[in-house]
């Protein structure tokens, strides 16, 4: 009986292996970087029914964040501004432009709410609350990016876990001045008066970021 | 490059997120939200039945098919945010909002504070201004926020059975009052509920005046408070009776259940657990006789409890009254017919004792009572010096209802041509001698006013007028609580389906000029203050109270020529045997008189002395049991004492009986109840309901209601039963009644006595340590463990046995909890309220059967009858059922052991520990080994065997071919801060870690603003757990243990605080204080000490070893018992 297989067979076994490998590796490469936050959020920046802009508002203008987001410092929630806090000023300013339509119409009616789009999503298992940072040093930047440079607000850190816990574990790096909180430009207290001063900032406050399950999850 | 996402535009649906009480009305008549309601529990959901496997396959095929293409799933879906158009006053989205409301049951409110988020009541906490219940509530109130949201609620007014609208049930109440204007109503009748709403009070006296020939009737199915014939004969005047238990030493109930079932029930518990609390050896505690014929939870906390039929209560009345009083004013023949073991002594002790404690001593007889045992318990009251100490008339006006009774004459002779039913559902609880429905079905109109669809709007639809009621968190009112406190019930949300209340459809046909429900509520108020509503209203909602509103107290004297004539007419206690059983018939714990019966939170709270969900039975005694040949079957191998009931793969297995009184019939499954009157058979009203589309409530139980007549509203004799042959399954919770003689619930009595030999809490309070295994086992955190602090033990976690060391615990707190068996009533509202509070699902009745229910805690139930024997199987100490059984409640959730077993064999670290000694679990890390359960000793972790919150309960099985999603209304009532579980993970108790993170949160927030950033140590009492903040007996306290000078600190130094399985060294945060009884040592049935402890006792050192406590030297877990050690030290020598 002659051979079934050519002699050539012989190394297919070895050949499998090399190819799993290689194609374990690549799917785990692929995973981790395209099915991570970091792929699949950041830069995130879907068209809003208002083109609103942060930049004219909050950079040129030099809006505080907390005229329009009030609540940051009081709730979880950082609340999305009524059509009744935009029309303070759009009653006078562009009165009738057609963009602010949306804006004008939810004003009127209360049953015609701005379909904002949800950008900045935390899962609904994780539970992050706005007043616990601001109120002690956590700037908007840190998760936000530089929304007061944004025409178009975009998803600028992954928001992931893994991004949570480096703060947590590290807050002295990004602590800010109380001062600084709203001010998106402002300098950490580590980058201005190096490491040890937001080593003691953070002592001093008291600072003990949660790095429990019981932090975040209920 | 920016990525751009054009997403389609919103649906009006999405966007309708906020608003929910204006779209659901438009929802509820989409056909896609009907089909929803229809859908949710259908009858025989079979459809896996008829399809056959290959059909079963395809299906499957097709899903995984889907699966593959919809790989859109990977992207998270597109979500908007959608603000207010204008911004409302108050409204901090994130943060929930407390309002003054109150629940109105019968005649006493409970006074609530409603939290609301973003407009949406999703918990009920009691209102922390009114003293009387502390901040506390009730099981029923903490239910009632469900039914708000009740799919099965009537969702629209109808005629005849069309819908109509608002404006023609309007039109339809001017005509009423049209019409009858001209006769002065003749012809016109109501029939309503008992109410102690002042504004309903109004309107009904300026009915009296606008139509005096109207019939006003009233009716309740279930009483909680005296007949009022019997004060007034009394005293001469309309007053009735307030208790002050907390001033009184020794109480006597006769056959009352006034930590439950009395109105002011929450009132009475609360300060009952004020003289009953014991923190130190010097303080006093109260004792408790209880007479009584079924097993209340009353009677479970009695230091003497006496089993008597209902009707032997007015003999034992008058038996004590005559050993109290030299002239009695009442002829003493009344306690003939009186015979129970050792009678003479029993009656004479319990006499001689309150005659020692005159003006500190109490004698309460039950609602349900004839007015004769009332006016005997006054005249003890009176004799004894107590009235204006432990007990207070206040004056009350008298009701001008007529009965029920009455009214049904006048529909009989024709008179009555429009009938109102305001509430109730005479049509299922009405007597039965009355044959309501046919009374209702003759009369030409009926409206009826009502919450549900039920037995009474279904008698004839043709005739009848439905108009929906509105909830009374939607609703404006008023009522009083048991002391006559006015307290306000404000709406929290629009009518969801458009209801209108009460006092709204009364003042259109008494023909008010302004009928909206604010006005007439404003008006009585003003009223009421005298001043005007503008000045009054706002103070009013705020507190929840309008001050100085109580009902006046008054100075009574006793008339004994006045009460004679209510000893004329008294029945002779009639002899009970097999053949002329007794039967009671008692407003349920959960369902109360059956206007509960549709809450699924209740329906699957264990009824908390039977441990029966979902279904109400017959309970007879262990001797009737015997008698009826009915034998449970139970010790099998692995257990020592006779079984209760017969259990079959853990449900209980009961046999149908069908119950006879004079020629009417019910059928019910027997559940064998120890501790009840021998003859005596008690039935719970509320169940049985027969109208298919209450979906909760039918199919749960039967009916007690054909068995009730105008005579015989509360018990009723000659009674028999007879096995019908067939078997039900039914839900048990608890199998097993008895602790095997072991240390679980450690007790003592209180008192030092002649007899008690070293064992009683005043010459031994740490009696706990000689105990139980730690009392033999080396000492859990070693022998310098005893020195340690609770602080300290929490953050060093001394290794001591062990033989790991453990990491220390560095939070800035460390939480712990400390429960007081000796005051734990066994209520279960904590169990409802971890419900509310944590969005645990309702699982249904086969699923508890199967021993999957998810409440987070849980009551234990224990008898112990001191008769056990070591040999584990077949002694003859452990064959008889308890007759006179002693009860131990011991409330067991998620203890947060240090060293917890469960995150020792968690594959996937999804139970760990975190910083401040919370055992927590990440359910989005859980896989649902279970491991965790397997290896927790308290059995308190529950999981999701199928995903109970997004599948119909009767097509669970089939999995991801059942309808999923969770019907719009029912989401409504989840709290936001908690996440809902899933299929497949595990879940428990966790100390209300949503309310912990928030207290932290928003004190540091508050420091923060007042500059003092330092700060992060919340205070004492800022955080409560949810089973803290209704507990109304304060039995649970919940704190920080770093901080020597909290509540939850100095109850744990309490020398009878002790750890639960401690000798585990499983170090558990919660710990329990020892429960203590205060019996009478002169009392025959005297026991030197708690009946478990006997047991202990014999289990352990079985005959021949004497009992020996100086050898039980303590674990060194408290300094106040060295002995251990010293001997150690003495052996070193």
């Amino acid at each position: 009986m002659s051979n079934i297989f050519p002699k050539s067979a012989n190394k297919l076994p070895l050949q499998i292996i090399i190819y799993l490998v290689v194609f374990a590796s690549l799917a785990t490469a692929g995973v981790t970087y395209y099915m991570t936050p970091k792929y699949t959020r950041v830069g995130y920046a879907p068209v809003q029914p208002v083109p609103f802009s942060h930049n004219l508002h909050a950079g040129q203008l030099g809006l505080d964040c907390r005229y329009c987001h009030s609540n940051v410092d009081k709730s979880a929630h950082s609340n999305v501004p009524t059509a009744q806090t935009c029309m303070n000023c759009h009653n006078q300013i562009k009165p009738t432009s057609p963009l602010l339509a949306p804006v004008r119409e939810s004003y009127e009616n209360p049953a015609k709410p701005v379909p904002w789009v949800w950008i900045h999503q935390t899962p609904d298992y994780a539970y992050f609350n706005h007043s616990a940072h601001v109120n002690r040093g956590v700037s908007c930047v840190e998760c936000h990016g530089r929304i007061d440079q944004m025409d178009v607000v975009k998803h600028a850190q992954p928001l992931s876990m893994g991004f949570c816990l480096d703060c947590h574990r590290n807050p002295e790096l990004h602590v800010r001045e109380p001062a600084d909180v709203f001010n998106l430009g402002s300098k950490t207290i580590a980058q201005k008066s190096g490491a040890d001063a937001g080593m003691k900032f953070v002592h001093d406050w008291n600072i003990k970021p949660p790095q429990s399950c019981s932090g975040c999850h209920r | 490059m920016k990525r751009k996402f054009h997403h389609p535009e919103s649906t009006e649906r999405e966007l309708s997120g906020p608003k929910y009480w204006r779209s659901l009305d438009e929802l509820a008549d989409t056909p896609g939200f009907r089909a929803q309601l229809e859908r949710e529990f259908p009858q025989g959901a079979a459809e896996l039945d008829n399809g056959d496997r290959r059909h079963f396959l395809k299906l499957m095929a097709a899903s995984f098919a889907l699966g593959g293409i919809g790989l859109a799933g990977c992207r998270r879906p597109e979500q908007n945010i959608l603000p207010f158009g204008k911004s409302v006053e108050g409204i901090i989205p994130g943060l929930p909002q407390y309002y003054a409301t109150a629940m109105p049951l019968r005649k006493a409110a409970i006074p609530l504070l409603a939290e609301t988020h973003q407009g949406r009541p999703t918990k009920l906490e009691g209102n922390p201004t009114y003293e009387g219940h502390g901040g506390a509530s009730s099981l029923l109130a903490q239910a009632s926020v469900l039914d708000l949201y009740d799919p099965d609620r009537a969702t629209a007014h109808t005629k005849a059975g069309a819908v109509i609208d608002a404006k023609a049930v309007e039109d339809l109440l001017a005509n009423i009052n049209r019409t009858y204007a001209a006769t002065r109503g003749t012809g016109l009748a109501f029939l309503a509920e008992e109410s102690s709403s002042p504004t309903r009070a109004r309107l009904v006296a300026r009915l009296r005046t606008a139509f005096p020939n109207a019939i006003w009737a009233e009716y309740e199915p279930a009483t909680d408070e005296a007949d009022p014939a019997g004060a007034r004969a009394a005293f001469g005047r309309d007053v009735k009776p307030i208790y002050r238990f907390a001033a009184a030493k020794r109480i006597v109930s006769l056959d009352a259940d006034f930590l439950s079932a009395e109105a002011g029930s929450l009132y009475y518990a609360r300060s009952f657990s004020n003289g009953r609390r014991v923190e130190k050896a010097a303080d006093s505690m109260n004792r408790l006789y209880v007479a009584e014929s079924g097993l209340t939870l009353t009677g479970s906390m009695a230091d003497h409890r006496l089993r008597l039929g209902n009707s032997q209560v007015l003999a034992l009345a008058a038996a004590l009254g005559a050993k109290v009083m030299n002239n009695p004013p009442f002829p003493v023949s009344l306690a003939e017919g009186l015979n129970f073991k050792n009678q003479e002594k029993w009656i004479a002790e319990c006499a001689a004792d309150l005659q020692e404690h005159r003006g500190e001593s109490l004698v309460i007889a039950g609602a349900h009572q004839p007015a004769a045992v009332h006016a005997i318990a006054y005249a003890i009251n009176a004799a004894l010096g107590n009235i204006g100490k432990t007990v207070e008339f206040l004056a009350v006006p008298a009701s001008t209802a007529v009965s029920i009774s009455n009214l049904a004459g006048s529909i009989k002779s024709g008179a009555v041509k429009t009938l109102v039913v305001l509430g109730g559902n005479p049509a299922y609880n009405a007597p039965a001698d009355l044959d309501w429905a046919a009374l209702q079905g003759s009369v030409g109109e009926v409206v009826r006013f009502g919450y549900y669809v039920d037995e009474t709007s279904l008698v004839k639809p043709a005739a009848t007028t439905q108009i929906a009621a509105a909830h009374y968190l939607e609703s404006w009112g008023d009522a009083r609580t048991v002391e006559g406190l006015v307290v306000p019930i404000q709406p929290m949300i629009q009518p969801l389906f458009g209801g209108l209340t009460e006092n709204e459809v009364l003042a259109r046909i008494v023909g008010e000029a302004n009928a909206d429900s604010y006005t007439l509520v404003s008006t009585t108020v003003a009223g009421l203050a005298g001043r005007p509503a503008e000045q009054v209203m706002t103070k009013f909602l705020h507190d929840g109270i309008l001050g100085g509103s109580a009902y006046p107290t008054a100075s009574v004297t006793f008339n004994a020529q006045g009460v004679g004539a209510l000893f004329a007419s008294a029945a002779k206690a009639p002899a009970l045997s097999e053949s002329n059983l007794e039967v009671r018939f008692v407003r349920d714990y959960k369902v109360d008189d059956g206007r509960f019966a549709n809450n699924g939170w209740l329906q699957e709270c264990p009824e908390p002395i039977t441990k029966i969900s979902w279904d109400n039975v017959i309970q007879i005694s262990p001797a009737l049991a015997k008698k009826l040949g009915i034998e449970p079957k139970g010790s099998a191998l692995q257990v020592a004492r006779k079984e209760e009931n017969e259990f079959s793969i853990g449900k209980e297995n009961a046999r149908i009986f069908e119950l006879k009184v004079g020629g009417k019939s019910i059928s019910g499954p027997v559940h064998i109840q120890p501790g009840l009157s021998d003859y005596t058979v008690i039935v719970p009203l509320g169940y049985g309901r027969t109208v298919k589309h209450l979906r909760i409530a039918s199919g749960a139980g039967f009916s007690a209601a054909p068995l009730r007549t105008t005579a015989a509203m509360h018990f009723a004799t000659g009674a028999t039963l007879t096995d019908t042959g067939k078997r039900q399954l039914l839900a048990n919770v608890q199998e097993h009644w008895s602790m095997e003689g072991r240390d679980i619930v450690r007790e003592s009595n209180f008192e030092k006595t002649a007899t008690s030999n070293g064992n009683s809490y005043q010459e031994n309070p740490a009696f706990v340590n000689t105990i139980g295994m730690e009392s033999h086992s080396p000492p859990i955190y070693g022998a310098e463990g005893g020195k340690l602090s609770m602080g300290e033990k929490a953050t060093d976690t001394p290794r001591g046995q062990s033989l790991y060391s453990h990491p220390n615990f560095d939070g800035v707190h460390q939480w712990g909890m400390s429960i007081d068996m000796n005051t734990c009533i066994g209520c279960n509202a904590c169990v409802v309220a971890c419900q509310a509070e944590n969005n645990i699902p309702i699982v249904g009745r086969d699923q508890v059967a199967r021993g999957r229910e998810m409440h987070w805690i849980r009551i234990d139930r224990y008898y112990s009858s001191g008769t056990i024997d070591a040999a584990a199987f077949g002694g003859e100490g452990n064959k008889e059922l308890p007759e006179d059984p002693q009860v131990s409640l011991q409330p067991m959730t998620c203890q947060h052991c240090e060293t917890a077993p469960c995150e020792t064999v968690c594959p996937v670290n999804a139970t760990v520990h975190d910083d401040e000694g919370l055992n927590t679990m990440a359910y989005n890390r859980c896989i649902g080994t279970r491991y965790c359960a397997n290896n927790c000793p308290y059995k308190v972790r529950r999981f999701n065997f199928f995903d109970f919150n997004q599948r119909q309960l009767d097509s669970l099985y089939m999995s991801q071919l059942g309808p999923k999603g969770m019907p719009e209304l029912v989401k409504m009532v989840k709290n936001p801060e908690v996440t809902v579980r899933m299929r497949g993970v595990m879940e428990k108790c966790t100390y209300c870690v949503q309310r912990i993170q928030n207290g932290k949160i928003q004190y540091k927030v508050k420091m923060a603003k007042a500059g003092d950033h330092a700060k992060t140590a919340v205070p004492d009492g800022t955080i409560k757990t949810a089973c803290q903040q209704t507990c109304p007996v304060d039995a649970i306290v919940f704190g920080n243990i770093l901080d020597k000078e909290s509540r939850v600190s100095k109850a744990k130094a309490r020398e009878q605080d002790y750890a639960v399985l401690g000798y585990l060294n499983v170090r558990p945060r919660t710990t329990y204080s020892a429960k203590l009884r205060n019996p009478n040592p002169r009392m025959p049935d005297y026991a030197a000490q708690p009946l478990s402890r006997t047991e202990y006792d014999k289990k352990n050192h079985p005959a021949g070893h004497e009992a020996h406590p100086g050898a039980h030297g303590g674990a060194g877990e408290s300094a106040a018992q060295p002995s251990h050690e010293a001997k150690k030290e003495e052996a070193h020598k």
